[in-house]
């Protein structure tokens, strides 16, 4: 059951994953600075640098944030879910060329501290159209370092999954950064409509996504809101309505289950990954053990528990089948406890 | 036993109708990012064709003018350039005065006399500079001769115009671009350094510049108070003369300088 259970390390999906994603970085790195030579040959390599690395990291950015919604509304985006550190990291060091050179460029050899003049060559605060710019990349940028830095998953254990999963939610705050340093920055010279219009598309296909994919958890968290309630046990769906060897997830008393129907039976376990806090009742069965969507953590359904030797253990809940319908008791069981699976009938 | 579509990371393979999905995914993709990459170079700003001679050394021979700010009049035509003047400016974001200074410190006054300097050609425009690095570089040797202090025809009347300031480096082919939003920090740090502020002011109707370099009355050093205006649209108020192949704009940056609200 286990043997082929294995952490997040290396193996052969996610050497393909960075094979592909260095080939789309490579493709645009290419196709950008050729177009430029051929069409603007004047260009300096200093420009070239920063603008091909600044449209390479815009770009990886906008992939990264949408990953997470489309794998919500639709599995099958889930392949690019599960290496998107790498794809993180990579969007980071890309960046960080930007903006070295861009530091060099525009504040090395002067008077001043570069670093102090990125800082105070530019103090039109009150503006917005020659609003200081170049502080909005570099505050981005610090953040996509601490996310970087802290990527790895020894991070991920120190820090605790919540802490760590907050820390990295830093990347919606820099990306309003990094919009806001496009809009007052480079959009204030390179002010043809075109470049509005990409940056406008970019951001409401970020903005859409999400709100979609809200909608749809929000859509699974209240549709259960009077239920019947029987000696502890809530009443929370039909059993024909839990896909075979999947899962329904329901929020009931500030508990986010996941109920999972394998063979036949039902077992109940808190909805929440402990490697990244993955929806586990988006996932399913393989190999008779649940299986989180986002990176394949495994858990056994009736206890919680990841196959030996990993040592993950989750909440488990005692649940009931009556007349087809699941009833599940909203108290959480302590980590990893044996619960009784409800049994169903033969049909 | 689970479904033909559950992707997990860790097995070998993808569900194959996984794969085919992520295929057109990676194709819709790539589709897009080439429509916008070709889109941003295709509407891009085109760049001037200024030049900045980085790597190559030349020697030009002139008379050193020392004020308002360092210039060589030229005495030998240079191929490259048609001015005939060139504006000295130092190395990095800083004026030449500070390398003339350590020359003169060695040879004695050099304003007015005719001397050979080296260093690194910047032009475009009409405009030429010569880019020195440090005494040892930059200093070839002085021929002896002098000439007569300019004659400076200051009857003009007051002038108001409209444009932008520069740093005349960055701008006329070190950086591209070397003016607007994009570039104001940068010519903020190279007027802080020293380097003379110009003017750049677009004549009516046409896709062509008149350039004035800029200074406080009697050619008082003014670029500090000018930083807060540099790199967008100004209008100032001056009082220009003739300055061998410039025209020089005298103003009081506290008292003549509006700043008007459009951007380009
Ligand atoms: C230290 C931090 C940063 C500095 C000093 C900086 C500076 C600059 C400068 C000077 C430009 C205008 C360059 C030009 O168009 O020629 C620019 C443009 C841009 N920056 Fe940054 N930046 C920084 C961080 C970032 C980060 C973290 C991102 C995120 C991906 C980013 C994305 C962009 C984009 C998309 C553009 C427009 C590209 C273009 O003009 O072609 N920057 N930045
Ligand atoms: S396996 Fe990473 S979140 Fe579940």
């Amino acid at each position: 059951m286990g043997v082929n259970y294995k952490a997040v390390q290396w193996n052969r999906q996610k050497k393909n994953y960075d094979v592909v994603l260095w080939m789309i970085i490579g493709g645009i790195v290419l196709l950008f600075s050729s177009l430029q030579l051929v069409i603007h040959p004047e260009i300096t390599a200093e420009t070239l640098i920063i603008r091909t690395s600044a449209l390479t990291a815009f770009v990886l950015l906008h992939l990264i944030l949408m990953i997470g919604p489309l794998a919500r509304l639709d599995t099958r985006f889930l392949p690019l879910l599960y290496n998107r550190r790498h794809l993180g990291v990579s969007m980071f060091l890309i960046a960080l060329i930007h903006g070295a050179f861009s530091i060099i460029q525009f504040h090395a050899l002067g008077d001043v501290n570069p670093i102090v003049s990125v800082f105070t060559s530019n103090p039109n605060y009150q503006s917005i159209s020659e609003f200081p710019f170049q502080i909005l990349g570099f505050i981005a940028l610090l953040i996509l370092f601490l996310m970087a830095a802290t990527s790895h998953d020894f991070w991920l254990k120190n820090l605790s999954p919540e802490i760590w999963k907050g820390l990295h939610m830093g990347v919606y705050l820099a990306y309003g950064l990094v919009i806001a340093h496009v809009a007052t920055g480079a959009l204030q010279y390179e002010n043809h409509p075109v470049y509005w219009g990409i940056l406008f598309v970019g951001f409401t296909a970020v903005a859409t996504l999400h709100i979609f994919a809200s909608i749809k958890e929000n859509k699974v968290l209240t549709a259960l809101k009077t239920n019947a309630v029987n000696e502890g046990f809530v009443e929370v769906l039909n059993v024909e309505s839990i896909p075979i060897s999947g899962a329904k997830a329901v929020f009931i008393h500030n508990q986010n289950i996941a109920i999972f129907r394998y063979l036949n039976r039902i077992s109940a376990v808190h909805n929440v990954c402990k490697h990244q806090m993955g929806p586990l009742g988006e996932g399913e069965i393989v190999d008779g053990c649940i299986t989180c969507p986002w990176h394949g953590y495994q858990y056994i359904p009736e206890n919680g528990r990841a196959p030996e030797p990993f040592i993950e253990k989750l909440h488990t809940y005692s649940v009931k089948v009556i007349d087809g319908k699941v009833w599940v008791n909203p108290t959480p069981k302590p980590e990893g406890t044996y619960v009784e699976p409800a049994i169903l009938e033969q049909q | 036993m689970s479904s033909d579509n559950f992707y997990v990371g860790w097995q070998d393979d993808m569900p194959p109708s996984t794969k085919k999905f992520i295929k057109k995914l990676l194709l819709f993709i790539g589709l897009i990012t080439v429509s916008i990459v070709v889109l941003i170079v295709v509407f891009q700003k085109p760049f001037n064709n200024h030049v900045f001679e980085f790597g190559n050394t030349t020697e030009l021979t002139g008379v050193y003018i020392a004020k308002p700010y360092p210039m060589l009049q030229l005495t030998h035509n240079s191929a490259a350039l048609n001015s005939e003047s060139v504006l000295l400016v130092g190395f990095g974001k800083f004026g030449a005065e500070s390398i003339m200074q350590d020359i003169e410190n060695e040879e004695g006054s050099l304003d007015l006399n005719e001397i050979t300097l080296a260093g690194t050609l910047i032009y475009g425009d009409g405009v030429a500079l010569l880019e020195l690095t440090n005494k040892a570089q930059s200093y070839v040797s002085r021929s002896g001769n002098f000439r007569q202090p300019l004659v400076i025809d200051k009857n003009s009347e007051l002038i108001t115009l409209t444009g932008e300031i520069l740093d005349p480096k960055c701008y006329f082919g070190v950086m591209k671009p070397g003016e607007g939003k994009i570039h104001k920090s940068c010519a903020i740090r190279c007027l802080s350094g020293g380097i003379p502020p110009v003017f750049r002011v677009q004549d009516d109707n046409a896709n062509t510049f008149r350039y004035y370099l800029l200074s406080g009355k009697d050619g008082a050093y003014i670029n500090q108070e000018l930083l807060p205006l540099v790199g967008q649209v100004v209008t100032l108020q001056g009082i220009p003369y003739s300055h061998l192949d410039w025209t020089l704009l005298e103003i009081d940056p506290k008292l003549n300088t509006l700043i008007s609200g459009k951007n380009e």
